[in-house]
């Protein structure tokens, strides 16, 4: 009963539901415009709300998040521009569609389809989540560890192609994570004796910095660039279309769910390995697959969708986040004083459940927003970057400064945003940063909880690492994913398949948008 | 978009600045603690910074065996005027935001930056500048209460007067 009542908190307070249908409208179109990312748009948001009560300042950031990961499909087949990088794959079969005035059918099977695998996803998180954070009370501190460890691997490798770089970043997040007074021993580290810097640097404003500063900067090598015009017309897909596809639009929520929950791992993956599956089963297309066959936009879209409530899987139960996003999400539960994981479910199961209803919500506010108002939609794209990338830098200041009313994180805002700008320029992602930040405080401390229980002893520790079950698994995959990536592992790949076709390319998230 | 095959101007001088970062970061997370135990509070900062040493050396070694972009040009693909002045801007206003106040210094900055970003009239910059400026202060100052350095405006007192106005007319 309690459980139903936090279902519905969010239905049934007018406020809450206007802010997730607000969130969820402006989240379309902050997904749609190229150059404003989710993740941009919630990092910039959670310095607004951080005075709020929690469950308001949630349900927004949940509408941002689930608009905004559909949205990016509008740009995608409008003007071949993915909005956000889950919608990579949907440019590829969506913009062909637009060139032959179809854009308003390819526009409308997207949203029906992001409806169903959003949908999809939601019921796995509402079934599988309170089962897995059983499960994680089993968790020993090395697991944890371990955890984290392969998130930042996964992040890392998959989002740049480049293992090097993005290990890189990641270790760059871990130590930017430890600035400040240690909270074990209260040993300063890396302050340099700078009282500022006792503190640790404010994630916030690294994060707004990487994403929003560096991202408009970017944006200025190609200002010039004029958005092109589309004609819309039929919208709503009809039954007939939607019961077609229906079979691969459930493999494809399978596979975005199952992506969007392992950590590190999120709807941009998803959609581009839901895309390779559509290919390989679908038999007879009516149209070839990128030249506009339909079943390239139904795979895609479910997946990232249904790789939204995945993603949430691991943010729960584990307090291990999906993707930057999810990074991000968890540093706002932070601020409002939850702490995700699996005491989390135990101690605030209506969060839980509220989470989940607001996204239900969410969802169905997506439907609704997506297949009305495109005429207007298509309006607002047309923004030009002259005003919308010093929109983005006013708003960067203003965040910047609005959570500690200080304006030394303004300062380091700005450094990261130029930072952030190189190291996007020479190709490392710039996720895992942010990632190895938001885990740096876990890794730290279950790294120093599991050697003290092993009486400082490395060979107990790796003992207990091969003696458990769950830490052996972890452990072997971390050393899978690591070598895998290495040049040495695909060089053998290669001896033994023959040249192979390239692999799916990911793709840079920050810069998807560019391309 | 890094390409994989050629050198982008100025991305050895890059990598390698990262490189020497490590050096000393890692040297600072020695001192924090030293080698005394698995579980000191150097321990994880100590084995980032060496996870940052190691792989930036083996990216600038990976970068000065490729040949450099002979298409590209430091000034034009890798730091263009605009993005430099835009950087110089944005100092500007961080510098301005406290003494000047929120108001008057974002809307020097909108000004500035459609003007020379549209290339169109200073009655675009400042009409578009006003509007964006309007609707980003009723939704942050007003709707989301977030305070902002009022610097010569006395924002406060007019708001107040907005409220006695609107007050009174009840």
């Amino acid at each position: 009963m309690e459980t139903l009542a936090a279902f519905f908190t969010v239905w049934a307070d007018p406020k809450l539901f206007a802010l997730v249908a607000v969130g969820t409208f402006a989240g379309i179109y902050i997904g749609a415009i190229p150059g404003l990312s989710v993740t941009m748009a919630v990092s910039i948001l959670i310095s607004f709300t951080f005075s709020w009560d929690v469950n308001p300042a949630i349900a927004l950031m949940i509408g941002i998040f689930m608009g905004g990961v559909y949205g990016g499909s509008r740009t995608a087949i409008l003007l071949n521009i993915p909005g956000a990088p889950s919608a990579i794959a949907t440019a590829l079969d969506g913009y062909p569609m637009a060139q032959r005035g179809e854009a308003g059918e390819a526009i409308g099977i997207t949203t029906v389809m992001s409806f169903i695998g959003g949908f999809a996803g939601i019921i796995v998180l509402a079934v599988a989540a309170p089962v897995v954070s059983d499960f994680a009370l089993s968790f020993q501190p090395r697991d944890y560890m371990l955890l984290a460890v392969l998130g930042l691997l996964l992040v890392g490798s998959l989002a740049s192609g480049s293992l090097v770089k993005g290990i890189f970043a990641g270790a760059l997040g871990l130590m930017l994570g430890t600035v400040g007074m240690d909270p074990l021993t209260f040993t300063e580290r890396f302050t340099f004796e700078i009282p500022l810097l006792q503190s640790g640097i404010s994630f916030i404003a690294v994060m707004i910095g990487l994403f929003g500063v560096s991202e408009a900067l970017t944006q200025l090598h190609q200002i010039d660039k004029a958005a092109v015009r589309q004609s819309i017309d039929r919208i709503v897909p009809s039954w007939s279309t939607v019961r077609k596809h229906l079979p691969l639009s459930m493999q494809t929520s399978a596979i975005g769910v199952f992506i969007g929950a392992l950590p590190g791992t999120g709807g941009d993956i998803a959609a581009l390995l839901a895309y390779d599956h559509a290919k390989r089963v679908t038999r007879n297309p009516e149209r070839a697959f990128g030249d506009g066959a339909i079943e390239g936009l139904v795979a895609p879209e479910t997946a990232n969708n249904a790789a939204v409530g995945g993603a949430f899987i691991p943010m729960m139960t584990l307090g291990i986040p999906g993707d930057a996003v999810t990074a991000i999400m968890i540093g706002a539960l932070f601020i409002h004083g939850l702490n995700p994981g699996p005491m989390l479910m135990v101690e605030k199961p209506d969060m839980f459940w509220f989470i989940v209803g607001a996204l239900v919500l969410a969802n169905f506010c997506m439907l609704l927003f997506g297949l009305t108002g495109i005429r207007l939609f298509v309006k607002i794209v047309e923004m030009p970057r002259a005003v919308m990338v010093p929109l983005i830098l006013l708003l960067s200041v203003v965040g910047a400064y609005a959570v500690n009313n200080s304006i030394t994180d303004v300062y380091w805002m700005l450094g990261f945003g130029v930072f952030g700008y190189f190291l996007k320029l020479y190709g490392y992602p710039l996720g895992p940063i942010i990632l190895g930040v938001i885990l740096s405080r876990l890794l730290d401390d279950n790294w120093r909880r599991a050697i003290i229980s092993e009486r400082e002893s490395l060979p107990a520790f790796f003992h207990g690492l091969v003696t458990s079950p769950l830490s052996l698994v972890l452990f072997l995959s971390v050393i899978f994913i690591f070598v895998s990536q290495t040049p040495l592992w695909k060089r053998w790949r290669r001896g033994r398949t023959g040249p192979a076709r390239p692999p799916a390319e990911p793709g840079e998230p920050e810069d998807a948008t560019l391309s | 978009m890094t390409s994989n095959t050629t050198r982008r101007p100025g991305e050895l001088a890059f990598t390698l600045f990262l490189a020497v970062v490590s050096l000393f970061l890692l040297w600072t997370a020695f001192g924090i603690s030293g080698f005394e135990a698995l579980s000191s509070p150097g321990a994880v900062p100590m084995a980032t910074t060496f996870a940052m040493l190691a792989t930036a050396l083996i990216v600038a070694v990976k970068t000065a065996r490729r040949p450099a972009a002979a298409d590209e040009k430091l000034g034009r693909d890798v730091l263009p005027p605009l993005v430099f002045v835009f950087a110089l801007f944005l100092l500007a206003y961080a510098l301005l935001l406290k003494p000047l106040g929120f108001l008057p210094t974002s809307a020097l900055f909108l000004v500035g930056s459609v003007k020379i970003l549209s290339g169109r009239g200073w009655g675009f910059a400042v009409g578009v500048s006003a509007l964006s400026l309007l609707v980003i202060y009723v939704l942050f100052r007003i709707v989301f209460t977030v305070l902002m350095p009022a610097g010569i405006v006395p924002e406060g007192e007019i708001l107040q007067a907005l409220r006695g106005l609107f007050g009174a007319g009840r």
